[in-house]
């Protein structure tokens, strides 16, 4: 889409948007080169445990000999996978709500209020409760708790923002002549949704990630055989005193994820129209 | 004015009611009846029907829920299983570990943000504006309980300048001193948090710099400092006001984190504890008291602007 290819243009453009793209990338690529670098991440060297960074294990061992390089690279996947989950489902989610909320009022008069009843609740408290009520540690609980507390975010924005677009000229134009609905949406409102919608995407990719690390950390989020970095956080904590290393590289790795998101997610925004900057 | 006021608070009521049905069916929708929960494994099933009369769970649904609501408006948010007291006594002795740590991390945030916002947009697209963009990024890119460790273990572990965690009452003691075990945690999420509003201040301080009677006191040849302070900062202050009244409203909930790496007895810690342990009528009880904190601040936000800002119409 040629919108897309727009806000690509501008993220290479700015110095941060660069620099955002190529840590995403890096981590990415982290992702991605761990089954090879490492394929033995997870097995167990107890006699090995708690060794310091070393030639042989760049970033140490845990407290069960694990590998913690080759754990931290494996675990870019969960954190890349639910973030770009979330904010997939979330925006779709967003869009539907927040388009239908704007096109019938009736509907949006009730289904706005549920969406600011849902905002009143922060949202890793939202997710914390709905792990609770889910009941077990999974993935997809995981998943669904943060589109939840997520979702809200997006319908209000997109709700604002249908009802601002509808109020364009050439919008109610398109409508005067004639312009069927399927049309106008198509050609008029998802257009000017679409780079709204993706600035925020980006941004709710950076929070999913750090939240899912938290419900991780708190140990209510994937089940533990799962290399999460928030996990390896929270088990580390214990040792920290000790092996101070158990804790430090996987949190380098959310840190360098979530910056990298935040830097693309600014540099996207700055490229937006200044009008539409606002409702972000 | 008044008519505005009247009118956003039944405006809010709507949302009330909605946050009350969120929270009275979410614990509705957790496997397992509360009556089997709080007696446990070895109760038998005449037990568990006594005590569902007793709470009223054999009841239609509805029934229930107004009683419920009744019930939030009486301050009467049941008995806690794991503690055996009342929620409601429970929440309020937390309260005061987490309103101590969200006004001083709201201090510190002010601290950051504000100087931070305001120096970056005095000085647009230069060296210090980009730094301190990337400083308060990096801020808010740090996983809160991650960050904390770190300040744990470098200023409390290492340097042992400051207590590693637990609180001790401040009112209780008249001990101020006791001040320093907040001082890691409110770094901690201060630092984090400083982010959104060192950027809005950024962003409407550039606005208001840019207006005719910015230009207009610096050729009657007023100091800058003067001009940026009186003229600028004042203008820009209303969206700024309401940004921090929401920073606020998201630090008293959002303490759970924090609170847990520190062990602060605070109510996020309690939350935590309550969704490890399945404290459903504690769980209930918080959900419902922050978010009614949310919703009232963000009125006091809604009003406040309005008092201030003569260009919002409150009439109509």
């Amino acid at each position: 889409m040629s919108v897309l290819r727009e806000l690509t243009k501008y993220v290479l453009r700015s110095k941060t948007g660069r620099v955002g793209l190529a840590l995403f990338i890096f981590v990415c690529l982290a992702g991605i080169l761990a089954p090879i670098v490492a394929p033995h991440a997870n097995d167990l060297h107890v006699p090995n445990r708690l060794q310091p960074p070393n030639m042989a294990n760049l970033f140490g061992t845990d407290h069960f000999g694990r590998d913690v390089f080759g754990r931290v690279l494996h675990g870019a996947w969960l954190s890349l996978i639910t973030g770009l989950l979330v904010s997939s489902i979330s925006a779709t989610a967003g869009i539907f709500i927040g388009m239908t909320s704007a096109y019938f009022p009736l509907f949006g008069s009730f289904s706005m209020r549920f969406v600011d009843a849902l905002m009143a609740f922060p949202t890793l408290i939202l997710a914390l409760i709905l792990m609770a009520i889910v009941g077990h540690a999974s993935f997809a609980n995981v998943l669904i708790a943060l589109s939840v507390a997520y979702t809200p975010r997006m319908a209000r924005l997109v709700y604002g923002l249908t009802l601002r677009i509808r109020e364009f000229d050439y919008v109610e134009s398109a409508r005067a002549v004639g312009v069927n609905h399927m049309r106008i949406l198509t050609h008029h409102f998802i257009p000017n949704l679409v780079s709204p919608v993706v600035v925020q995407a980006t941004l709710v990719c950076a929070f999913t990630i750090l939240g899912a690390a938290a419900l991780d950390f708190l140990g209510v989020g994937v089940p533990p055989y799962i290399p999460s970095w928030g996990a390896m956080v929270g088990e580390g904590r214990q040792y920290i005193g000790i092996a101070p290393w158990l804790t430090l590289f996987p949190g380098i790795g959310i840190f360098t994820l979530v910056l990298g998101l935040n830097l693309l997610g600014d540099a996207l925004r700055d490229a937006l129209d200044p009008r539409l900057k606002k409702l972000l | 004015m008044t008519a505005y006021i009247i009118k956003r608070v039944l405006a809010i009521l709507p949302t009330l009611f909605f946050v009350l049905a969120i929270s009275f069916f979410a614990v509705r929708f957790i496997p397992g009846d509360p009556a089997s929960v709080l007696l446990g494994d070895m109760a038998t099933t005449q037990q568990v029907e006594r005590l569902k009369a007793e709470l009223g769970l054999d009841r239609p649904v509805l029934v229930q829920f107004g009683k419920y609501i009744v019930r939030v408006f009486q301050g009467d948010f049941g008995q806690s299983i794991i503690y055996h007291l009342p929620v409601g006594r429970l929440i309020w002795s937390r309260t005061e570990t987490t309103a101590s740590l969200a006004v001083f991390t709201m201090v510190i945030i002010l601290c950051l943000g504000l100087p931070a916002g305001v120096l970056a947009a005095v000085k647009p697209n230069t060296l210090l504006d980009q730094s301190f963009l990337v400083i308060v990024l990096c801020g808010a890119s740090f996983p809160t309980f991650w960050f904390g460790l770190l300040v744990m273990m470098a200023f409390a572990v290492a340097l042992r300048w400051f207590p590693t965690s637990g609180f001790v009452s401040i009112l209780g003691t008249g001990n101020l001193a006791n001040l320093r075990y907040l001082v890691l945690p409110a770094v901690t999420l201060g630092f984090s948090n400083s982010a959104l509003l060192a950027r809005m201040t950024r962003a409407s301080m550039l606005e208001v710099l840019g207006e005719d009677y910015v230009s207009t006191a610096r050729s009657k040849g007023l100091r800058e400092r003067t001009v940026v302070l009186k003229h600028a900062f004042r203008n820009a202050a209303i969206p700024i006001l309401t940004i921090v009244l929401f920073t606020f409203a998201g630090l008293l909930a959002g303490t759970a984190i924090t609170e847990t790496v520190f062990a602060l007895p605070g109510i996020g810690l309690l939350l935590v504890q309550s969704v490890m342990q399945r404290d459903y009528p504690c769980i209930q009880a918080v959900m419902v008291v922050v978010a009614f904190l949310y919703l009232f601040i963000s009125l006091v936000t809604d009003i406040t602007y309005a008092l201030l800002d003569p260009r919002i119409h409150y009439g109509e």
